[in-house]
């Protein structure tokens, strides 16, 4: 009843608001051609553009900016990806270099960062309207928290040192902190591209396109030993990281006077250097090593058809679909890496060979039936289905226990998805420059061997557009959503996963993987609501504000167990202020909001994982005093402030500033079992200035000097990380990564030569 | 008395007669767009022809006839009527003209699905973003790029300063990278059909398929990350294990709640601390090991 009313309420409201709709719908039609003419189009209130980036006249044929920076420590939040993470010197190395003046071909050059780890370069050649030819490299670094230590040593097979001494617990290892050393955790992406379109006729367009890209550098994962979870040790791997990926593309496109067509084939592929991942047991090296499997080699060949057909100046159709063919037939690693792990049965098959089909399809009929109406209808659809074989595995666990029996194997289990969406929006201009519109979607969603085989969902959205001055324009936009889930299915993942023996041998209301009531929230019944109110004004020609709000607030009103509901608060504010061309100056704050409480029950399996059973004592899995609750609030804080000014002929001035300020808290309670007590975690909070500048002093027709200057100070107190040593859990051997905090300062002095 | 020609006025109106297909020969010649507008040092207008645009119908005052109409009026009567096609400030044409003279040749590829785009359906004009009368249009450079769509979605620039970001900020990324700012078939105008499409175009490794998956990897990945930036590490929704307890509720480890007490200065437990519930089951995205079932191998 409360669902019917709330689904009640939209409608209401757009009834109410469509009535002016009728009115106007109603009203002679030489009316609305006044109106339209006295009032003119809506028209946004967009900020005045800053003057573009002041090192590169648009005027000059070439420019080439060289020099020197200077950063003032080693870093990885500052540096984490513009390649300044290191103390000292770097090359600055920058050019633009164009050329239009032979015949009707064209060619640009553009390099960025030439001195850095982020270098990046173009060249495009070109003749008018008939051929296009590009080429580029493109490199990337990401560097990571690089404050931890490792013991281990190697690429794809770590090793601890010769005389190493584990124990039951990382406290008290005798030669831990000399073999310790520190160890760059840092990516590195360079990718090669190319590609080249021509025109065959005035129809008809052909490209293709090639790029290859390699990824190396060292990442961080977990890696455990157990038998099982109470008995699980784990230590924190530097991974060495290989892949290369290959992508290429060919296709052909149409332009008629009606239908627009483009389609093409592609094709993605991905090697990886390294098949495992292999390391020495820290605890025991005399137990065996373990092993990880690396992200397996994987193609996938795709066609994509997307066009456009107007069937008529009211009434147009646009369509995008593919369908993709992935697949991957690695070979498999062993059952276990450790060659004392006792292993009775070979593997079912040597690699997965599995396959899975993907196809997509987005259409939208845009319609516009009265001058003032337009319709959009769209239909949407996902399917993703896999080829695959099933058996079973009975695998050891974590390199450690011996080969279980048959009835403890684990089959794989194929994840079919399929979505469709269907829907409209009508939406009707009315005076005052504004706009109504009304969008219904309904979504269903199937799912193959999860907890829940089906979800629908239907969604409401009213939204009103309004620019009653030439200066002023508001936007209000209201949604509603309400995801209705089929049957719960608790035990499906239960049957989905496990052997018939287990399953036969285990009482039917046991069987369960998570408890039975509690629910996957990304598939469990959902009411919600979406609010957005956009304001903006012009006060002056020179003035541009906006303010924007934005609230959500899902209720996951069926969850008893789980994600039970999450709000979002949002409010934005920006303004711009640009008296002339030669000065702008723009800022912007907005703060966030998000919570989402959850819920939980802490239960035992054996003969108390019966949920169902209700006696005294009550089973754990069937007791309430056994629940716990956690809300989580996430805060931020953004403000921003940007100067471009031209301050005279000859020199120009940037500046841009922002400050970030984030908290994140959970918060825990019990509902009052003995042994339950958790504590609410202390607040993570991270602190960001940030502060750039830049003078180019342009000292003739040809020359500029420039100076670039970088502040940035950012800390955080993460828990995962505070006070956190190598050996400070017992059953874990971490990095002892520290949390950043960083103050850099950076400077840099360049020469920016041009030629006409 | 009838006033009649003089012989000089005779042979004048002769000469005039003679010159007249002349004229027409050099209205034939094409408009004269160039005679007016010359260069001069506070003028864009010439460099256009520095770029590919000023090469169009063979370039010339023909280029300036390719998007501003063949405009005979204002060719006659210069800065009383505006050419047929303005771009303003001055005279500026209706939208769907002036966006209708960049459709006529850019009605393919990236422009394909400007109709009903959400820039269009805002009444965006191409020239919002590009200017033409450049050597090279600052919103191509993609250095550039970044500011200019950060200059009216300032929510999402902000986001990009959260702690944990894709390169975007830093200019390695771009915006243009996921999103057609010219619009596309289905939400948030992403240049591939779906989100993960998206994702996977930089991230293969996760394409799989795997012997042991992890089914909302393959269905979304926005489930557990934010692609614009996060308050947590790795683009995180929710800091672990929290985050992984909103799916997962298994007996024992799983179901249980682990608080602050947890941490180092109590008893710090593999199950928060470091990578949390990643230090062991590390293999989210999914694993390819024979006995990865459990996502640790």
């Amino acid at each position: 009843m409360k669902a019917k009313h709330r689904l009640l309420l939209p409608l209401a409201a757009a009834g109410v608001l469509a009535a002016p709709v009728w009115s106007a719908d109603t009203a002679p039609a030489s009316q609305d051609k006044d109106d339209a003419t006295a009032e003119g189009e809506y028209t946004p209130l967009l900020p005045s553009r800053a003057t573009a980036d002041s090192r590169w006249n648009a005027s000059s044929r070439g420019q080439v900016q060289l020099g020197a920076g200077y950063t003032s420590d080693d870093n990885f939040m500052f540096g984490q990806y513009n390649g300044l993470s290191s103390e000292g010197a770097s090359l600055i190395g920058n050019l633009r270099w164009r050329d239009s003046n032979s015949g009707d071909s064209w060619w640009r050059a553009r390099v960025d960062d030439l001195g850095l780890a982020t270098r990046e370069g173009q060249f495009t050649w070109g003749k008018a309207g008939k051929l296009r030819l590009e080429l580029g490299f493109d490199s990337q670094s990401q560097v990571r928290n690089d404050s931890g230590l490792t013991p281990f040593r190697g690429g794809d097979t770590l090793r601890l040192p010769g005389d190493w001494v584990g124990g039951a617990d990382t406290a008290g290892w005798p030669g831990l902190d000399t073999a310790l050393h520190r160890f760059d955790r840092e990516l590195d992406r360079d990718k090669l591209s190319a590609s080249i379109s021509a025109a065959l006729n005035a129809q008809w367009r052909v490209k293709a396109g090639f790029s290859y890209e390699t990824k190396q550098g060292t990442g961080d994962i977990g890696g455990a030993f157990y038998s099982d979870a109470s008995q699980g040790d784990a230590a924190l791997l530097p991974l060495d990281i290989d892949y290369r990926s290959s992508e290429a593309n060919i296709g052909l496109s149409y332009s008629g006077t009606r239908l627009f067509l483009d389609g093409a084939l592609e094709y993605s592929g991905f090697d990886n250097g390294n098949d495992a991942l292999t390391w020495d047991n820290p605890y025991d090296i005399t137990a065996g090593p373990g092993a990880l499997a690396q992200a397996p080699d994987n193609e996938q060949y795709r066609g994509r058809l997307s066009g456009q057909w107007i069937m008529s100046p009211e009434a147009r159709l646009q369509f995008d679909g593919s369908y993709a063919l992935a697949s991957q037939d690695q070979d498999y690693l062993d059952w276990s890496a450790n060659p004392g792990v006792a292993i009775v049965q070979d593997l079912p098959r040597n690699n997965y060979d599995g396959e899975v089909a993907i196809g997509t399809f987005n259409g939208k009929l845009l319609l516009r039936p009265l001058p003032k109406f337009e319709v959009e209808a769209f239909y949407r659809a996902r399917d993703r289905d896999y080829d695959t074989p099933r058996d079973a595995y009975p695998y050891p666990r974590g390199d450690s226990a011996d080969q279980p029996g048959q009835a403890l194997a684990v089959y794989n289990t194929a994840y079919d998805y399929h979505s469709h969406t269907g829907g409209a929006e009508l939406a009707y201009r009315l005076p005052l420059r504004s706009r109504l519109s009304f969008e219904y979607a309904f979504e269903v969603v199937r799912r193959d061997n999860t907890a829940v085989r089906e979800t629908k969902e239907d969604s409401y959205t009213l939204g009103y557009r309004i620019q009653p001055w030439h200066n002023f324009t508001a936007r209000l936009e209201g949604s509603f959503r309400n995801r209705n889930a089929s049957t719960y299915r608790w035990d499906q993942r239960y049957y989905a996963l496990l052997d018939t023996e287990l399953i036969n041998a285990t009482p039917d209301s046991q069987r369960y993987i998570n408890h039975p009531d509690f629910s996957q929230y990304y598939m469990a019944n959902r009411e919600q609501w979406e609010g957005k109110l956009d304001l903006g004004w012009q006060p002056a020609e020179d003035w541009n504000l906006n303010l924007g709000l934005s609230w959500r607030d899902d209720d996951y009103d069926a969850s008893e167990l789980g994600l039970t509901g999450s709000q979002w608060g949002r409010l934005h504010l920006s303004a711009s202020w640009t008296p002339s061309k030669d000065l702008s100056l723009s800022a912007y704050g907005g703060a966030d909001r998000f919570e989402s409480d959850q819920n939980g029950r802490a239960f035992r399996g054996g003969q108390e994982k019966n949920a169902f059973e209700i006696y005294p004592p009550l089973p754990q899995a069937s007791d309430p005093g056994r629940n716990w609750s956690l809300d989580a609030t996430d805060t931020s804080l953004t403000l921003g402030a940007n100067l471009r000014w031209q301050f005279a002929a000859d020199l120009a001035l940037e500046a841009d500033y922002n400050y970030v300020d984030t908290q994140g808290e959970q918060d825990l309670a019990a509902a009052g079992a003995a042994d339950l007590d958790p504590q609410d975690y202390p607040s993570v909070d991270t602190r960001l200035h940030h502060f750039t500048a830049a003078a180019t002093w342009q000292m003739n027709r040809r020359l500029s000097l420039r100076l670039d200057y970088q502040f940035y100070q950012y800390d955080s107190n993460d828990w995962a990380l505070r006070g956190l040593a190598v050996d400070s859990a017992g059953q874990l051997l971490s990095f002892g990564a520290q949390n950043p905090d960083e103050t850099i300062h950076y400077l840099g002095a360049s020469a920016i030569y041009r030629w006409e | 008395m009838p006033r009649h020609p003089t012989s000089r006025a005779r042979i004048l109106i002769f000469l005039a007669a003679l010159l007249l297909p002349l004229c027409g020969q050099a209205a034939d010649d094409g408009p004269g767009c160039l005679d007016c507008h010359t260069p001069e040092p506070d003028s864009h207008v010439h460099d256009i022809f520095a770029s590919v645009h000023g090469k169009l119908d063979g370039g010339g005052a023909a280029a300036c006839t390719s998007c501003h109409g063949p405009s005979a009026t204002h060719d006659r009567r210069g800065r009383r009527v505006p050419p047929d096609v303005s771009f303003g400030p001055r005279w500026p044409s209706d939208l769907e003209t002036r966006n209708g003279a960049c459709l006529a040749c850019h009605n393919n590829g990236e422009q394909l699905m400007w109709a009903g785009s959400p820039h269009q359906q805002e009444n965006m004009a191409c020239t919002d973003c590009h200017t033409l009368h450049t050597g090279a249009d600052p919103v191509l450079d993609k250095n550039q790029a970044v500011e200019m769509c950060g200059s009216c979605h300032t929510k999402v620039r902000a986001e990009l300063q959260l702690p944990s970001h894709h390169p975007i900020a830093e200019g390695k990324t771009v915006c243009t990278d996921c999103h057609n700012p010219h619009g596309g078939a289905g939400d948030a105008a992403l240049r591939e059909v779906t989100v993960n499409d998206n994702c996977l175009d930089c991230h293969q490794e996760k394409r799989g398929p795997f012997l042991w998956e992890h089914e909302p990897v393959s269905e979304d990945c926005t489930l557990c990350h934010r692609p614009h930036g996060s308050v947590h590490d790795r683009l995180l929704v929710t800091q672990g294990p929290a985050l992984c307890q909103q799916c997962h509720s298994a007996a024992f480890h799983p179901s249980l709640p682990y608080g602050g007490e947890n941490l180092p200065g109590g008893s710090a437990s593999r199950y928060v601390v470091g990578k949390n519930c990643l230090n062991c089951h590390s293999q989210v995205h999914g694993s390819n090991h024979p006995s990865g079932a459990r996502l640790t191998r």
